[in-house]
């Protein structure tokens, strides 16, 4: 059940223009620096360049009082969806930000005003391709070895997904390793596995996602798996935040952090390490605040804000942000060092929601402005868990003095083994 | 002088409004305004009037303004030392010294109300009796209006009652120069000051405006206030004195700071030897001498109290923090005046009541002194203190035995800092090499980053020749609350 | 109406183009209609962003040059923070967001404008100093804050208002002119705000601020007190729900109840005089169970349970912060001492455990927008001050036009809805009546003037001081006769200086 822009009137007019969309949890500030959770209000300074903004510019939108421009649809797809917003006033009042946001892009690609020229080449490269970057679908499982021990039915499936499957092979490999290791039998989806359809949802292109969606639903269920794993945290998101909008799901999702959490307190896994590193954890945005399970409600808000029925509200309290430090932790030698920006609270890293195509030098910014939180805790590398992240830290770390790695958690799991 | 012909006719006016009984032309009385031990050089005023309510503040406001001129309030007695009450010009002196009710005092909500001629020597034991004080001043004379001093931002001494420079005043009743009435804060309204049954202790507004920091240290130029409200402060029932002995001005900010941070003092103040041996010594001339130079050079006088619940308790934990502060900081916290024991009586009441021996303190060691006084941080109130040593070492009286003291103000943050220079004036040689020195440090110590915040006599055209937007600013405001320029005029940048 | 191209191009001049803008899709989040006023504000002409004092005395040089309004801001959360008609600019001063400089010795902060609460108040817990936050979220700006709105807050019993700790300021005055007042007049530094001579602060603020209205304020100098807790924030959990625990041994929260608001009283003036405390207020019930709650079907649970309703209907709030276990035992046994005396008894021990269980009520609220979750309309009324005796007597009236409204289903039924904060060791107290109403009912914009005009002619029946005068100028002009005819000052004041009525 998709929601419309009209079904989110009560969160724009709610609005107090409290600021909190902007501003890191009080509870959780540590001084002045990183104080700011909001990429493009920190970046472009009005309040537009906000989830506040955001709310305004729909309410408009809807009641006919503003116009489409092309800064207008610029403007809203500099958001990369991260969240920060919709969790952060979740943390005080009862709105829906980032589903607002999202129905507003939506709404933007019914009218005809978008998404941005580069979504809209994602898009058919996912029609012609099945996958966003518009590489040959025959290349999508190039990553697998012989060495891969891999079921052809199992219960249990790897969805690798269109980065690592493309961009980011070894996170694909280290994966199957890692899950070999642990003595998982799983299955891959090869070519029926197509694009996850996050990226376009969150692109406002949600019948291009479905198709794909409901495609992959078609393909899980016909053979019969209960349980998904992926390395992606776009995946991931999207699994579990917009494939139950289409159909009660008849799997689990697990991250590979989850897993080998899991494996570990089974005894299943052990982890060795020699070398003697720092690391400082990323959480990505699709992993942790808005990676609780879609729960559809279709109530009615009485006075005073009475939800009849009541909501199960998703604030962002239960992401996995457990399961990779623990991860990091078992790994011996390895000191974890946390950011300020942590958990619910973290930085985006500038490539969701369409920004690295859209903007990317917009979203090279936020990932320099997330990197120099990193270099600040005083560690070595850092280590995320999606290869959207480590592709824009890449991007800013890759100085010629080197002043700090990055990794995606499952190289340093795979050299652990 | 008064044009010969508008005289009689001022006089019938203020004769008919508010009785010839309060209005003096005598000669004598009239010089005894024109002149005070400041360097300000005064005018001798035309009439002098006593006026005992509001109404007759009103009218004498109002035929000021008919015949334009000018009117100088005085609500305190002598000696005078700032200035602010010597006329520039030939006009009308106000002194309130017969609007000196005490209208109301309050132990539950811990005010008073006053009228500007009541008293030090006054309040004290009246406010006793309630099982109250006032944050008062260092060794006030007796005879100094409590009003005026409070509205003058005068240096008061326990920095933990100050949440700002303007304690312990609050709200006010005042007849602007126009003439109009005007109540601030919360005794503004709504309603009458009779009607309204409020207690008249929040000192803010009304609105967005402070109009009490309007009148505050304005010299009487802005507005004649004929009441006013203070507050007042429990009376402890224990009171301990500690004296903490430094040899060097320097050691002053650390302990203060510590103390006042810690929020572990009432009275708490630094003295050199001068000032000291001059409060404390019997014969002011006699035992003056081998009374200072038994006392340490500095002397920081911190005075723990306990209220009326657990106050054994109180006191005991806060001496723990004070021997731990001096202890850190290497210094001894005594229970006997270091230097005279035996004193410690003395100096308790020199804190805690107005003074009301002749002379005056000040006065006590030479006929005449003058005061430079200013506030700094506290953390450089030993370097003002060496900054004025220098001054002194430089001038034509080198060796002159200056008191000093230091004040922590609001809550630790900031420090009155005052020299106290003796002057024989009987030495016309001395009085000009004293007044040379008086200006030169004045200036010296205000380009160092002293602050002149209340800027008497010669220190106005010191401090508002660099401050020629906020002068343009102040007669703005001058124009708007006594338009005809009659309250005192001649003072700060008026 | 957009700006005419050359005064566009003017100030474009000025701020660069990237920080200036009339595009609507920009000026769209600067008119959004409050969800207490039926009314959208008019839409500004456009937004600045100016980067330094010396760009704001050249923008409103502009402004006055071409009749321009101009509305300085930070945030924007206060509804006065938007236009009143046409010809207006904002100027959002976000980008001029230095602590430019943290004075421990003298223990003072100097910040610009967009700094705000959340990042100040935890870095300066880094130097174990603190200052009072008068609770708008995290985000909200501390000069503003300071220096332009109100500025009542938990802790004002140990510590006070927020107007007693502004030191020196810069200033940009209506015509353009920058303005240095207190000890920065002759460049003696930050630390004091008054003088020299008379107080030029005074035009400033009083008890409230001009709410931009004023000139813009540039920079100022805050006192600091000390800060008795860690150099961090011990938060714990995720959100909604942190948990942030002080050391017990020195930190302590308590909360009891009263029969009556006169007993009540008696304990606020005896912890006053007694000196011992950091926070003592009676607070309100239905925000306190706001602020408990993580959504509105959780905060209606407990509504519905009545015990808010029971046990904070007349609540007293301590917090004690000493610097010793020693100085805690005694703290506390004074305080027990005074509430046994009073006949007051400690409330719920579930409702002591959400403040024990999370102290930032008493250092950076920072949730304090919790009291809009009901996501209808609320507005504040009273908001001035006077002795705690005089208003625990305002506080008893209140029924008599509230019930009013209550039993019309006008607004929600929180009868004690209002708070008494102590200051300054009970030397006086703040009043604030919160009363919330829905959207859906007919002419629901008109439920908050007709509830602060009941409220006030109430006070002014009973001769009660607890509002200040309004700023509207309609009401203002009404309403200052009774407030010794403050609008004509306060109205040749502004004509004198160009400010904004």
């Amino acid at each position: 059940m998709m929601l419309t822009l009209e079904d989110f009137r009560r969160t724009m007019e709610s609005c107090n223009h409290c600021g909190q969309c902007k501003w890191l949890l009080g509870p959780k500030t540590k001084g002045y620096d990183f104080a700011e959770i909001c990429p493009i209000h920190q970046r472009f300074g009005f309040d537009a360049y906000s989830g506040q903004g955001l709310l305004n510019i729909a309410e408009e939108l809807l009641n006919g009082e503003l116009a489409y421009e092309s800064g207008l649809i610029k403007l809203i797809y500099s958001c990369t969806t991260c969240g920060a917003c919709d969790i952060n006033c979740k943390s005080i009042r009862d709105m829906e930000v980032l589903e607002t946001i999202l129905a507003l892009r939506e709404r933007v690609v019914a009218d005809g005003w978008g998404p941005m020229p580069a979504h809209q080449q994602q898009a058919r490269s996912v029609a012609e391709q099945h996958n966003i970057f518009g590489k040959e679908h025959g290349q999508r499982f190039e990553w697998l070895t012989p060495d891969m021990e891999l079921l052809k039915q199992s219960n249990v499936a790897y969805f690798a997904g269109c980065a690592a499957s493309y961009l980011y092979p070894k996170i694909a490999r280290n994966t199957a390793k890692i899950l070999n290791a642990g003595g998982v039998k799983f299955m891959v989806l090869r070519a029926e596995e197509y694009c996850c359809g996050g990226p376009l949802w969150r692109t406002g292109q949600v019948a291009a996602a479905r198709e794909v969606a409901e495609h992959n639903l078609a393909a899980l269920e016909g053979h019969g798996i209960d349980t998904v794993i992926t390395s992606c945290a776009e995946c991931f998101g999207a699994f579990r935040d917009f494939y139950p909008r289409l159909s009660k799901l008849k799997f689990r999702v697990m991250h590979i952090t989850e897993v080998v959490q899991q494996l570990i307190a089974e005894g299943r896994l052990t982890l060795h390490n020699t070398r003697k590193r720092s690391v400082t954890y990323h959480d990505p945005c699709f992993l942790g605040r808005l990676s609780e399970p879609y729960v559809p409600w279709n109530g009615e808000i009485k006075a005073f804000g009475r939800h009849e029925p009541p909501k199960q509200w998703r604030r962002g309290t239960q992401g996995v942000y457990d399961a990779p430090r623990e991860v990091l932790k078992a790994i011996p030698e390895l000191d974890v060092v946390e950011m300020i920006r942590n958990e619910e609270n973290s930085y985006c890293c500038g490539a969701g929601g369409g920004v690295a195509e859209a903007f990317p030098e917009f979203s090279q910014w936020t990932a320099r402005e997330r990197s120099k939180e990193a270099k600040s805790t005083g560690a070595e590398a850092i280590v995320s868990c999606c290869p959207f992240c480590e592709s824009a830290f890449e991007k800013v770390l890759q100085t010629p003095d080197g002043e700090m790695e990055c990794f995606d958690i499952t190289q340093l799991i795979a050299d652990a083994l | 002088m008064l044009a010969l012909d508008v005289r009689p006719a001022i006089a019938q006016e203020l004769n008919r409004s508010i009785g010839a009984e309060n209005v003096s032309t005598d000669l004598a009385a009239l010089r005894s305004y024109s002149r005070d031990y400041s360097l300000v050089a005064g005018t001798c005023p035309d009439f002098i009037v006593y006026p005992r309510s509001k109404k007759d503040v009103r009218e004498i406001v109002r035929i000021a303004n008919q015949h334009e001129v000018s009117l100088v309030p005085v609500s305190s007695g002598p000696p005078r030392f700032h200035g602010d009450t010597l006329p520039s010009k030939r006009g009308i002196v106000v002194d309130f010294g017969r609007m000196r009710q005490i209208v109301k005092m309050d132990s539950v909500s811990r005010c008073a109300t006053v009228e500007p001629g009541v008293t030090y020597g006054e309040i004290v034991p009246a406010l006793e009796s309630h099982g109250m004080k006032v944050n008062m001043p260092l060794a006030p004379r007796a005879n100094k209006s409590v009003l005026t001093s409070c509205l003058e931002r005068e240096a008061t001494l326990i920095p933990k009652y100050q949440y700002d420079y303007m304690d312990p005043l609050l709200t006010l009743e005042v007849i602007y120069g126009s003439g109009d009435e005007f109540r601030t804060g919360s005794a503004s309204g709504p309603g009458t000051s009779e009607s309204l049954k409020a207690d008249k202790v929040n000192p803010w507004g009304p609105g967005a405006i402070d109009y009490y920091r309007l009148l505050s240290a304005s010299q009487g130029t802005i507005g004649l206030v004929t009441w006013g409200v203070i507050r007042t402060e429990v009376r402890p029932a224990l009171r301990k004195l500690y004296f903490i002995p430094l040899d060097n001005p320097q050691q002053l900010a650390a302990p203060l700071d510590a103390l006042l941070r810690k929020r572990v003092v009432d009275e708490c103040l630094a003295l050199n030897s001068t000032n000291l041996a001059t409060l404390l010594a019997d014969d002011a001339r006699a035992d003056f001498a081998p009374l200072k130079a038994a006392l340490p050079p500095w002397t920081i006088i911190a005075c723990l109290a306990g209220y009326q619940r657990r106050a054994e308790e109180r006191v005991s934990i806060h001496k723990k923090y004070l021997i731990e502060i001096c202890t850190t900081l290497g210094l001894q916290a005594l229970t006997r005046l270091p230097g005279a024991p035996g004193l410690e009586t003395d100096v308790l009441r020199v804190i805690s009541e107005p003074w009301s021996k002749e002379p005056y303190w000040k006065l006590r060691r030479t006929d005449r002194c003058y005061e430079i006084f200013f506030l700094a941080p506290l953390s450089k109130a030993g370097y003002f203190v060496e900054s004025m040593k220098e001054v002194v070492e430089r001038s034509r009286c080198p060796g002159l035995d200056y008191g000093a003291y230091v004040q922590p103000l609001v809550q630790g943050r900031g420090a009155h800092c005052a020299f106290l220079l003796p002057c024989d004036g009987s030495s016309a040689e001395e009085v000009e090499a004293v007044q040379e020195l008086f200006l030169s440090a004045s200036n010296t110590l205000m380009k160092k980053g002293a602050f002149f915040s209340r800027p008497y006599g010669p220190w106005a055209p010191m401090v508002y020749r660099n401050y020629a937007d906020g002068a343009a600013m102040l007669r703005t405001l001058k124009n708007i609350f006594d338009p005809n320029g009659i309250l005192n005029p001649g003072k700060l940048c008026f | 109406m957009s700006l005419p191209k050359d005064v566009y191009a003017e100030l474009e001049g000025i701020v660069g183009p990237e920080y200036i803008s009339d595009r609507e899709y920009i000026l769209a989040a600067m008119r959004h209609a409050m969800p207490s006023s039926p009314v959208k504000p008019p839409s500004p002409a456009a937004v600045l962003l100016p980067g330094s004092a010396e760009e704001i005395q050249q923008i409103v040089k502009v402004c006055n040059r071409h009749g321009l309004k101009f509305i300085p801001t930070v945030s924007s959360l206060i509804g006065f923070a938007y236009p009143t008609g046409p010809n207006t600019i904002m100027l959002q001063l976000k980008r001029m967001n230095r602590i430019t400089e943290i004075n421990r010795a003298d223990r003072y902060a100097v910040i610009e404008p967009g700094v705000r609460h959340g990042q100040l108040k935890t870095e300066l817990m880094k130097y174990g100093l603190s200052y009072p936050v008068a609770a708008v979220g995290p985000g909200g700006s501390v000069l503003v804050n300071f220096a332009c709105s109100s500025g009542d807050n938990h802790n004002q019993h140990g510590a006070s208002r927020t107007n007693r700790y502004i030191l020196g300021v810069e200033w940009v005055l209506p015509s353009g002119e920058l303005i240095r007042l207190g000890s920065l007049a002759n460049d003696a530094g930050w630390f004091c705000g008054d003088g020299p001579g008379p107080s030029l602060r005074g035009l400033l603020k009083g008890y409230a601020g001009p709410f931009g209205g004023f000139g813009v304020i540039t920079r100022i100098a805050i006192g600091l007190d000390e800060w008795r807790g860690p150099a961090e924030m011990p938060t714990e959990g995720r959100s909604p729900d942190y948990q942030i625990r002080l050391p017990k041994d020195r930190h302590k929260v308590f909360i009891f109840k009263f029969p009556t608001l006169d007993q009540l009283r008696d304990a606020m003036i005896e912890i006053g005089k007694a000196e011992i405390g950091q926070a003592v207020l009676k607070y309100f019930n239905a925000t306190a169970a706001l602020l408990a709650t993580q959504s509105a079907n959780h905060f209606w649970d407990l509504w519905d349970s009545g015990l808010f309703q029971r046990e904070l209907a007349r609540p007293l709030y301590v917090y004690l912060a000493t610097h010793s276990a020693e100085e805690m035992a005694y703290e506390e046994a004074v305080l027990r001492e005074i509430i046994a005396e009073t006949g007051g008894e400690d409330v719920d021990p579930a409702i002591r455990a959400i403040y024990e269980n999370n102290m930032d009520f008493f250092i950076l609220v920072g949730f304090l927008q919790r009291v809009l979750r009901l996501g209808g309309a609320w507005a504040p009324t009273k908001l001035s001050a006077d002795s705690i005796h005089h208003m625990f007597e305002v506080g008893k009236t209140i029924p008599e036009f509230l019930t009013d409204f209550i039993d019309k289903g006008l607004i929600f039924d929180a009868p004690d809805n209002f708070q008494i904060i102590s200051m300054e060791y009970g030397h006086l107290a703040h009043i604030e009546l919160l009363f919330l109403w829905e959207r859906n009912q007919p002419d629901w914009g008109d439920v908050p003037m007709q509830v602060i005009a009941r409220s006030h002619e109430t006070e002014i029946r009973h001769g009660h001081h607890a509002t200040m005068p309004p700023r509207s100028k309609p009401m203002l002009e009404k309403l200052g006769p009774l407030y010794s005819d403050c609008h004509v000052w306060s109205t040749k004041i502004a004509e004198a200086f160009g400010a904004r009525k």
